[in-house]
């Protein structure tokens, strides 16, 4: 439903564009930096998930090509059984890798992060997803114009129960992944689908298809995220964009909350080479 | 309680005391009428220089005063039209019709004294401007048309959100704190294509009058202002034909007797073409909108007259068979004019208006439809008891009908479940008393009460929540987040659900200086029960209207304003000055990720706040000459505040004040129309406005792999200034003398100088480098158009 919004705000920006989009300097004010947790544990099926990353950085100006990485915190996950998987730091680039996690679907984990004196904290539960399945079709007079290759890929909704899902697209033309949230709503227990399609997809192009399968709460804050991140300042059909709290917090401070969320989601995921 | 007794004791004893006070005097009535069409003018001005004394016709062209016996001279005035003057021995009783010529129908004059527009020193009457067509028809076009929407943007304490954009504020208010009606029917979206056109086709409207503040108490429902929109009656002596044809739209309108002199009908339609605004050759895609506008007129006899008027209007956007939306307003009204005495006029309306949208998106296999619908009935009767004290009483009764969406497959395949929303209805009565009273030669004052009621009624079953709360503070994760429900509560048809009833005074004082100025003050409070879910500066067809309930509380207003008068240089030119202070008590907001669009659940996602605004105006106007139109300023701010419901509670924007997206701290605007000759006429806009508030970032980061901005407080930030210049050039061939075909060609060009406005920057990361930057996106350069308008 919420891709319905976004294509209706599709159309009416449709409608705009036969003004002209340039880009413009603007000058903007820059904030102190603050911490960025981007714990994303993902159980590929087929896999152990033993591996799992996470990454620390700060913020920085909008205008800058890179963000400051965050070196020596400490951090671990701990699951109900308290049992503890460490996180190690490859020195100097803010990445901590784990090698011995254990996933369990619907187990809640706790994320603990110590930095410059301070513990963040942040909990979650694993949440496991339906296969994607083999029927990928590709249209190739798809999308809003007609004219755009456009590829279709289903998956069975349990309609036993309230489902988000979030689907990442990765291609070979484009320097950064997609992402988009679903829910089950109106498609409850029904063979769900989604769709992808642009204008700069062509034949032999490779596309990474990721479904995971998130929390409510997961959801509610990537819906948030990615209208923010999808050119939010103020435009007539935009909603007023904020800073998007995550699920990490500071129990000593909470004006020193760190940015970012920890998620465990089941992934499937496919290669798809356009046809 | 009290408070009410006592007003009404107050209003009864004026009366009582003004009836006794008026019997020796006579009463002066009539209609006025235009003497080639019939048309009943809303508005002339009726004055007698002896008594220093004078009245204006109403809605229906009526007048009535009362006057001691006697000799006088009746100046009759009305804005392009010649002024009349005739002396009169009033003895009895005595009706009185007046044909007035209008003024562009008597070219060949040697002298013409044109009658002029001047601001209205005596009546308390303030924050209220008055345009009739002619006025709007001489200003510039955009897109080849007479728009009455943008005439208005022109006017001071008016805006809207941005180029193209739908809607209008008034004073601070939202687009949907504006009560529109049309022929007394209330229009829920005023605008065509997103904003590029208003619904109103001009060439069928007679008179438009916009209360910004001082809102007679015979208005209600809404908070910020009222546009109050008369449709022409049709001509009831001859058959006659205009129309106009123009790049991007064309109209058609004929009117003419049923039954000479008693009877007429008018019949307005209006399209653009498919295709208009997509570049897209692809003859897969349309956009376009369409409208007719309707009304029979029967007058019976001197004391009956009946009005049936309809409005029917659509937009069509289809693109490549996937998507198709249509969406529109249609009104049917039915009215009965009754004149039961020389002093007692009386209309009777039932209305029936409803506004439509519908989707359909192919390709996720989903249709969705919603909509309301409301019938109105209205009495209102308006008795001149003397030449010094007016009284106007009535009763007006609303039931809504709402469905926020029906939602269902549109073919086998499809994956979706239908599902209806929660249909709504609700029954809004009211009712209203008024005085106009001249208290002493200097001083007159308006005053009124309204009492309006609103009762949600079932048949519904609505959610029930822990402390009543609908939405929750997540104090781990600093968010709002919807609450659970913790059960349903089912009410029966037309079982009250919930119920409100505000008491709302009306104040209007005017003190007059001398006989060129004056000084005027108004005070108002009025009660919005009804609410546009849109979380956007600029409302989209697409939002619901929701009645308020358990949860949403209806919207309360209290202003106040100020304003001076004056016209100097002998009526020349025209000043007025206001200044104004108003706020809004439970203005809602929405959470940070609030889904509107087929939530059944609304009240999850809306906090109560309040806003409040405040404001100079300026309107300086050259009234007479070959060169004419004002100048308006503006300056104000418009603010809005949702604070926590509880310490630990953030609110929005951490509780902050902050800019509503339609806030503009400077708005001037210079209106000129320049007659050269017979031949040429010229008009120009010249618009400039602080940038609309928006929220730029502070910062970014990266996460999951991509950049997020990342955001501080809201709306501190404007767009870029923005400005435009617009010319149109009249072009009235001398052939058109003495013969039955006119024709007219209209040039214009609007933003000449073509400045890329901003209609929004946003921040983004390039998708082939990947690095963030900022996007303008602008709408109009520089658009030329050219009509040819026709009549005969």
């Amino acid at each position: 439903m919420k891709k319905t919004v976004q294509y209706i705000s599709l159309i009416l920006i449709a409608l705009l564009t036969f003004g002209c989009e340039k880009v413009v300097d603007v000058d903007l004010d820059t904030a102190p930096p603050k911490l960025v947790v981007d714990a994303s544990i993902q159980w590929v099926k087929g896999t152990s998930g033993n591996e799992q990353k996470i990454k620390l950085t700060t913020t920085a100006p909008y205008y800058n090509n890179s963000v400051p990485v965050v070196s020596g915190a400490t951090v671990f996950i701990t699951n109900s059984a308290n049992v503890v998987f460490n996180f190690i730091e490859i020195p100097n680039t803010g990445e901590y890798l784990c090698t011995d996690f254990q996933p369990v679907i619907n187990e809640t984990y706790t994320l603990t992060v110590i930095y410059n004196g301070q513990t963040f904290n942040a909990t979650e539960t694993l949440t496991a997803v339906p296969d994607i399945e083999n029927n990928i079709e590709q249209n190739n007079e798809g999308g809003f114009t007609g004219d755009e290759i456009e590829i279709k890929f289903f998956y069975q909704d349990n309609g036993a129960e309230d489902n988000f899902y979030m689907i990442g697209i990765k291609t070979n033309y484009k320097p950064f992944p997609e992402y988009g949230v679903l829910e089950d709503r109106f498609f409850q227990g029904n063979q769900m689908f989604g769709l992808y399609s642009n204008e700069d997809l062509k034949p032999g192009d490779l596309v990474n298809i990721k479904l995971y399968g998130i929390s409510q709460q997961y959801y509610n804050y990537m819906n948030v995220l990615l209208s923010v991140a999808g050119g939010g300042g103020g435009g007539p059909f935009q909603s007023p964009p904020a800073t998007v709290r995550g699920n990490v917090v500071n129990q000593a401070d909470e004006n020193n909350f760190a940015l970012g969320y920890f998620n465990l989601s089941e992934v499937d995921t496919v290669d798809y080479t356009i046809q | 309680m009290i408070l009410r007794k006592t007003s009404i004791t107050f209003l009864i004893l004026f009366i009582c005391c003004f009836s006794s006070y008026a019997q020796e005097k006579f009463i002066l009535s009539g209609i006025i009428t235009d003497a080639k069409t019939n048309e009943t003018l809303i508005g002339v001005n009726i004055y007698f220089p002896e008594l220093k004394t004078g009245t204006n016709t109403n809605e229906y062209g009526f007048y009535s005063i009362s006057l001691p016996k006697g000799d006088y001279t009746i100046q009759y005035n009305y804005v392009s039209y010649l002024p009349l003057e005739e002396k009169i021995n009033l003895q009895q009783n005595t009706k009185k019709n007046i044909a007035l010529t209008e003024n562009a129908q008597q070219l060949d004059e040697v002298v013409i004294i044109e009658n002029r527009k001047k601001a209205d020193i005596r009546k308390p009457e303030m924050s209220v401007n008055k345009l009739t067509i002619a006025e709007i028809k001489k200003m510039p076009v955009i897109l080849g048309e007479t728009d009455i929407l943008k005439s208005i943007l022109q006017l001071p304490g008016v805006t809207n959100a941005g180029e193209g954009q739908s809607g209008f504020n008034v004073r601070g208010g939202a687009a949907d704190q504006n009560l529109i009606l049309l022929d007394e029917a209330t229009i829920y979206n005023s605008s065509h294509l997103f904003g590029f056109f208003s619904v109103f086709n001009s060439d069928a409207i007679k008179d438009l009058k916009l209360y910004k503040g001082g809102i007679p108490a015979r208005f209600g429902g809404r908070v910020a202002s009222v546009l109050d929109i008369y449709q022409k009656d049709g001509n009831s002596k001859n058959f006659h034909v205009n129309g106009g044809i123009g790049l991007i739209s064309s109209r058609l309108l004929a009117e003419g007797p049923i039954v000479k002199d008693k009877g007429s009908f008018l019949v307005a339609g209006r399209s653009s073409y498919a295709h208009l605004f997509l570049k897209l050759t692809d003859n897969k895609n349309s956009a376009y909108f369409y409208d007719l506008n309707t009304k029979l007129t029967y007058k019976f006899n001197e004391n009956n007259n009946l009005f049936l008027s309809g409005y029917f209007g659509r937009d069509v956007f289809s693109l490549n068979e996937s998507f198709k939306n249509t969406y529109g307003n249609s009104v049917l009204n039915l009215r009965w004019n009754h004149l039961f005495s020389d002093k007692l006029f009386s209309n009777m309306s039932f209305i029936y208006s409803d506004y439509y949208y519908g989707l359909t998106l192919d390709f996720v296999g989903f249709n969705w439809d919603s909509g309301i619908k409301n019938y109105n009935f209205k009495y209102d009767l308006k008795h001149y008891l003397s030449d010094k004290f007016k009284l106007a009483y009535g009763l007006n009764t609303v039931y809504y009908d709402f469905n926020p969406g029906t939602i269902e497959p549109n073919n086998s395949e499809s994956g979706i479940n239908p599902d209806q929303l929660d249909k709504k209805y609700a029954f809004e009565p009211s009712f209203y008393i008024e005085t106009e009273q001249q208290l002493t030669k200097k001083f007159s004052v308006n005053y009124g009460l309204r009492y309006s009621m609103f009762y949600r009624l079932g048949s519904q079953e609505i959610n029930t929540y822990a402390n009543n709360q609908a939405v929750v503070w997540n104090n781990d994760l600093k968010i709002y987040e919807k609450a659970t429900p913790t059960g349903t509560e089912k009410f029966g048809k037309n079982e009250t659900m919930a119920s409100f009833n505000n008491l709302e005074p009306r104040l209007a004082v005017a003190y007059t200086l001398d006989d060129n100025q004056s000084v005027k003050a108004s005070y108002n409070r009025m009660a919005q029960y009804l609410h546009l879910i849109s979380n956007t500066a600029s409302p989209t067809p697409l939002d619901v209207w929701t009645p308020s309930d358990k949860f949403i509380k209806p919207q309360l207003l209290d202003q106040v304003a100020v304003g001076y008068f004056r016209n100097f240089s002998k009526d020349k030119y025209s000043l007025e000055v206001e200044t104004f202070y108003k706020k809004v008590k439970n203005r809602i907001d929405y959470i940070d990720g609030a889904d509107l669009i087929a939530n059944n659940a609304i009240e999850q996602v809306v906090l109560n706040g309040r806003s409040r605004a405040y404001g100079l105006e300026v309107l300086l106007r050259k009234n007479t000459g070959k060169l004419s139109g004002w100048i308006s300023y503006t300056l104000s701010r418009t603010e809005q505040q949702t604070p926590g419901r509880t310490p630990e509670e953030y609110g929005i924007n951490y509780g902050n004040w902050y800019k509503s997206g339609y806030d503009k701290t400077h708005n001037l605007s210079v209106t000129g129309a320049y007659k050269l000759n017979e031949k040429w006429t010229f008009g120009s806009i010249f618009t400039l406005q602080t940038g609309q508030p928006v929220t730029f970032p502070d910062s970014y980061y990266v996460y999951q792999g991509i950049q997020i901005p990342n955001y501080g407080g809201r709306n501190e930030s404007n767009l870029p200034t923005y400005h435009h210049l617009d010319v149109s050039a009249t072009l009235t061939p001398r052939k058109n003398k003495n013969r039955k075909w006119q024709g007219e060609w209209v040039f214009s060009v609007y933003n000449i100088y073509n400045r890329m406005n901003s209609a929004s920057i946003s921040f983004r990361q390039n998708s082939d480098t990947g690095n963030n930057e900022a996007v303008r996106l602008s709408i109009f350069g520089a658009v030329p158009s050219v009509t040819y308008n026709f009549k005969f």
